[in-house]
Formats: structure tokens, C-alpha cells, sequence
């Protein structure tokens, strides 16, 4: 039976791509497209070209932006549950709006924003300007070549304070999740808020946030394609240059889907042997 | 309403005049010196005292064949990039290129992410609203590349402005803008980028790719059992410029001058002759 189904399904699928090629007139050939992953180099030997320099601007980004989004997510989410009312509001807010806005929307108008009064004030662009070889170094490796590095951070706040507004909801979710009796208990032992909140609340809390928070980081990867709007080098944005200039536009993005693919398995992967560790543990 | 104008006039502007005389008298600058003043904030304000300051020439541009476009190694190549580094050279400075998102360029110039747009621009009064315009160094048009199966025989603007026909064109380009003009009653979809649109054609789902000289002329060469040219002239012409941003007249006169001066020596119009006409360039490119 199974096995039927599996056929089914397969042939199903053949006949589909069996359609669609004889639909389109087009003449299939990854051939320029792989020379656009890596090349080889005279001098060299095997060089990344655009699309694999794109997935590292991705995987950068994608990195910086869930620590912003995890601090964001841990400093709203146990203001969420505090029991003063100006916390909750400012929390309210910050996760209500940003719920509520299309992530395309919150990153033109956000994107825009920082590059045009927050960096200028801050003055990043020129810090970097100035900086010794060796600093520049270090920026390229962090976040990519120097002279982007200022939009990258840009898009990196975006992006994180985005993801923000879901993770705090995880933490907040975690933390009230746990029974009112360990509040009560840490009080009885003469514990304040605070100290309630890092011994006792967030560590149980953590724990049972980490399923929800790894689906949270493969959504973060997948979302960072949206910095390309804002002409991010990243994987998406220039996957369109690429098909662009090689005219394989299904080609370009079948492998740029391989590529995000890849990244977000190996993280869901990683995720679930995190959740065994941690279940082991307790 | 009318009471409040009374009152601004009747006493808040003798006030502020007043004001305005009392500051004049208290640090007693003559207004000459003013002016100087003035216009030494405006030079040092100006991007070309930014670009020698910083040393690099930053210059805003979109993945256009063949304006800019890139080579095997993945580095750009085109007409544009030959001109800004070049501009960059007589500068003494370093070119620095920032690909963009075509239809958020402009406002990504005014938030300041590059000193110009040197990236094939056609000149339109929409985009002169935000942003200054040099004088124009390259003349193009729009063509259109057609499908052989869908268009056949098509070769009026007549038979192109009609509900069944399908247009299609890369978002924000000047293209679009002259399809909305000259075919209102056309469909006219939008990619975000030309290798899209050709696509779209050449498998049969729209009539005809729109966009500017010489691209679709390279679609049909690139394709010739399915794409042919309805048009022997290009539908519109129009010229291209370098833009930067407004109330900057010392970049505007450097430009302007510098393309004057690459008109009169032909290295313009010889680079433009390699990159629009014969495809010499097309062994440095994959596909």
C-alpha cells in the first residue's frame, strides 16, 4: 500500500515536471550558473563567486540578527509579564506593532530610517573608514566587505528587531508557562523579583523555549532573503543579479533555493539534537 | 482663521524682523560676509569635497545588460562601470560600486548611500522632482522585443494598445513609463529584472518585452526562432544622465564638465560603440 502511494506520488510528480518542460520552451543549462558558485582562479585556485559570497552575507546576517533578536525577545518578554503597567505597555506595543505589519513594509520604512538619522548620528560609516587594516579585517570577517558593512548593520537591526516581536512572545510563553508555585516558593525562601527571574524562572523558562526558538531561527534564515529589497548582497538579492546577467532565471533560483534549503536542514537538524540534549538532561 | 493671520501679521513678523535686526546689529556681520559664509558651507557640504575627503567615488547602480552587468569572476563589467571609473580616475579617486534595488535607487541617493547614480538613467521629469540630473552623455530609446508566435504581423503602435495585449517590462525603469504612456489600454506587467520579462516572452505568456536600447535588440539576436523586433526605430528616445542630489551646483558643474570634455575627446562615444553594438564583449560573460 504504501509503496502504491509512494509510486503515485512519484509519478505524479514526473509527469508534472514532464508538463511543465514541455509547456515552457526552455532549453535547460546550469552550466553558467555553477561558475557563479565558485570559479577557478589563475593564481587562486578555487575562489567563491557571487552566489556562495551571497550565502555567507545570508548566513552573517542571519547570525548577527537572532542575537539582536533574542536579546529584544528576552528584555520584552519579561517585561511582558511584569507586573508594572509601563513595561507591559512598551511591550504591547513593540509586539503589536510589529505582528501587525507585512515584514516587507516594516523593512522599507525601518531600513530607511536607521541608514538615513540613526547611522549618520552614530557616524559607523566613517569609524569604519578610518580603521587599520587589521580592524578592517576583522569587519570583513564579521560582516562582510567594509565598505557595506554600515547597511549590513542596518539591515541586521531590522531584521532582528523584526524576529524580536516573535521571540518575545516565545519567552513570554515560557515564562507563564511555568506554575505560579515557583514564583511563590522563590518568595518564600526571601528571593526578590529579580533574583526570582534569574535563578529560578528563566533557566526552567529557557529550557522549555528552546523547541520554539530553533523554529524561530530556521523562519529568521528564511525571512533575511527580504534584506535584499534593500540591496543587501545577500543570497537573494544577488541570485537576481545573477540570473540577470546569465538570463537562467529558473536555473539561478533552483539553486538558490538548494542553498537556502541547505542552511535551514542543517539548523533544523541541529535544533533537534539540541531539544534531545536538553530532554536527556532533565 | 483670519484673526490669527491679523496677529502674525500685526505682530509677530515686525517681531521677528525685529529679532532678525537685533542679531544682525549684536554680531555685526556685514552681509557680504554672510554670503561667504554660505557659500563655504555649500562647498564643503558638496559630494565632490566628500569624494576627495574620502577618497572614493560611490556610485549607485542596477544589474542592467549591457550598462552593468558581470563578467565570469563575478566582477562588473559595462558601459556605466567604464564611465564611473573612469570619472573616478580624472578625480584621483577610487570607484566604489553599490548595487540597488532599481525601483528604491533614487531614494536610496537622497538617504545618501552613494554619491551618484552612474547606472544608465534615462532622464524623466518624475525622477528630476527628487533628484538633479547632469547633462546627458548617452542617447537611448525603448524597443521592444515581440514574440514570433503571439505578435505576428503586429508592427503599429495600434495594434499593440489593445486590452488582449500583454506587455511586460522591468519595474521602475523608463520602459514601463513610456508602455503606460503610448499603450494605455495594454496589460502591462512588471519583473524585477529584464532576463524575467524576456523569459516571459519567449515562452509565449506576453506579447512583447519592453525596455531600453539595446536590450531587446540583444533578446531577439539571443532568441531568434521565437523573438523578433516589431519596430525598426526605437518608440521613444530619450537620453541618459548621472544623478545626484539637489542644491549641489559644484557637482553638477564638475560633471557636466567632465562629460563635455569626454564628448570632445570620443572616448564616450568609443566605449558606447563596444558595449552597444557588436557583442565583442561577450566572451567575458557566461551563458
Amino acid at each position: 500500500m504504501d509503496a502504491a502511494i509512494l509510486l503515485l506520488v512519484v509519478g505524479g510528480l514526473g509527469f508534472l515536471a514532464w508538463r511543465a518542460g514541455a509547456a515552457l520552451n526552455y532549453r535547460w543549462d546550469f552550466g553558467p550558473v555553477w561558475g557563479f558558485v565558485a570559479r577557478h582562479d589563475q593564481e587562486r585556485g578555487w575562489v567563491a563567486n557571487l552566489l556562495l559570497q551571497g550565502l555567507l552575507t545570508t548566513i552573517r546576517v542571519s547570525f548577527w540578527a537572532a542575537i539582536v533578536a533574542v536579546i529584544a525577545g528576552v528584555v520584552m518578554g519579561v517585561a511582558r509579564t511584569s507586573r508594572a503597567l509601563l513595561p507591559r505597555l512598551i511591550a504591547g506595543f513593540y509586539v503589536e506593532t510589529i505582528r501587525n505589519i507585512p515584514p516587507l513594509v516594516f523593512i522599507f520604512i525601518f531600513y530607511f530610517f536607521v541608514t538615513s538619522q540613526i547611522l549618520p548620528a552614530l557616524g559607523i560609516e566613517d569609524w569604519i573608514r578610518r580603521q587599520h587594516p587589521d580592524t578592517l579585517a576583522w569587519i570583513a570577517l564579521l560582516f562582510g566587505p567594509p565598505q557595506f558593512a554600515a547597511s549590513v548593520i542596518a539591515a541586521i537591526i531590522c531584521l532582528g528587531l523584526f524576529e524580536g516581536a516573535y521571540v518575545t512572545e516565545i519567552v513570554r510563553a515560557g515564562i507563564q508557562s511555568l506554575p505560579r508555585g515557583q514564583w511563590e516558593a522563590s518568595q518564600a525562601l526571601g528571593l526578590g523579583r529579580i533574583a526570582t527571574l534569574r535563578h529560578v524562572i528563566l533557566p526552567q523558562a529557557m529550557a522549555r523555549t528552546v523547541p520554539p526558538l530553533t523554529g524561530q531561527a530556521v523562519s529568521l534564515v528564511k525571512d533575511s532573503s527580504i534584506v535584499s529589497l534593500v540591496s543587501i548582497q545577500d543570497l537573494a538579492f544577488l541570485g537576481n543579479e545573477v540570473a540577470a546577467t546569465t538570463n537562467r532565471v529558473f536555473e539561478t533560483w533552483i539553486l538558490v533555493a538548494a542553498f537556502y534549503f541547505i542552511v535551514c536542514a542543517a539548523l533544523s537538524l541541529l535544533a533537534a539534537r539540541l531539544e534531545r540534549r536538553i530532554a536527556g538532561r532533565r | 482663521m483670519t484673526e490669527t493671520n491679523g496677529f502674525r501679521r500685526r505682530f509677530i513678523a515686525p517681531a521677528a524682523g525685529g529679532l532678525a535686526a537685533l542679531g544682525a546689529f549684536a554680531f555685526g556681520r556685514p552681509a557680504a560676509a554672510q554670503g561667504a559664509d554660505a557659500r563655504a558651507t555649500l562647498a564643503a557640504t558638496s559630494m565632490i569635497e566628500e569624494v576627495k575627503r574620502r577618497g572614493t567615488l560611490r556610485v549607485g547602480m542596477s544589474t542592467f545588460v549591457p550598462w552593468a552587468f558581470r563578467n565570469r569572476a563575478g566582477e562588473l563589467i559595462g558601459y556605466e562601470i567604464d564611465v564611473a571609473n573612469r570619472l573616478a580616475q580624472d578625480m584621483g579617486v577610487r570607484a566604489e560600486f553599490v548595487p540597488t534595488a532599481w525601483d528604491g535607487i533614487v531614494p536610496a541617493l537622497l538617504a545618501g548611500r552613494f554619491d551618484a547614480i552612474i547606472g544608465g538613467m534615462s532622464i524623466t521629469p518624475a525622477r528630476n522632482l527628487n533628484a538633479n540630473f547632469t547633462s546627458a552623455y548617452s542617447a537611448t530609446g525603448v524597443d521592444i522585443a515581440a514574440s514570433r508566435r503571439l505578435a505576428q504581423g503586429m508592427t503599429t503602435f495600434d495594434a499593440w494598445n489593445r486590452p488582449n495585449v500583454t506587455l511586460v517590462g522591468r519595474r521602475g525603469t523608463s520602459g514601463i513609463t513610456a508602455a503606460q504612456r503610448l499603450f494605455p489600454r495594454a496589460t502591462i506587467r512588471q519583473f524585477d529584472d529584464d532576463a524575467q520579462s524576456i523569459l516571459e516572452v519567449v515562452n509565449g505568456r506576453a506579447h512583447g518585452m519592453i525596455g531600453s536600447v539595446p536590450r531587446p535588440l540583444f533578446a531577439t539576436l539571443d532568441n531568434p526562432d521565437t523573438l523578433f523586433r516589431p519596430f525598426e526605430n526605437p518608440i521613444v528616445r530619450q537620453a541618459d544622465a548621472m544623478a545626484v542630489r539637489k542644491s549641489d551646483p559644484d557637482a553638477l558643474n564638475f560633471l557636466n564638465n567632465w562629460i563635455l570634455l569626454r564628448q570632445l575627446d570620443g572616448w564616450l562615444e568609443e566605449r558606447q560603440a563596444y558595449w552597444f553594438s557588436a557583442r565583442e564583449w561577450r566572451d567575458q560573460v557566461p551563458g
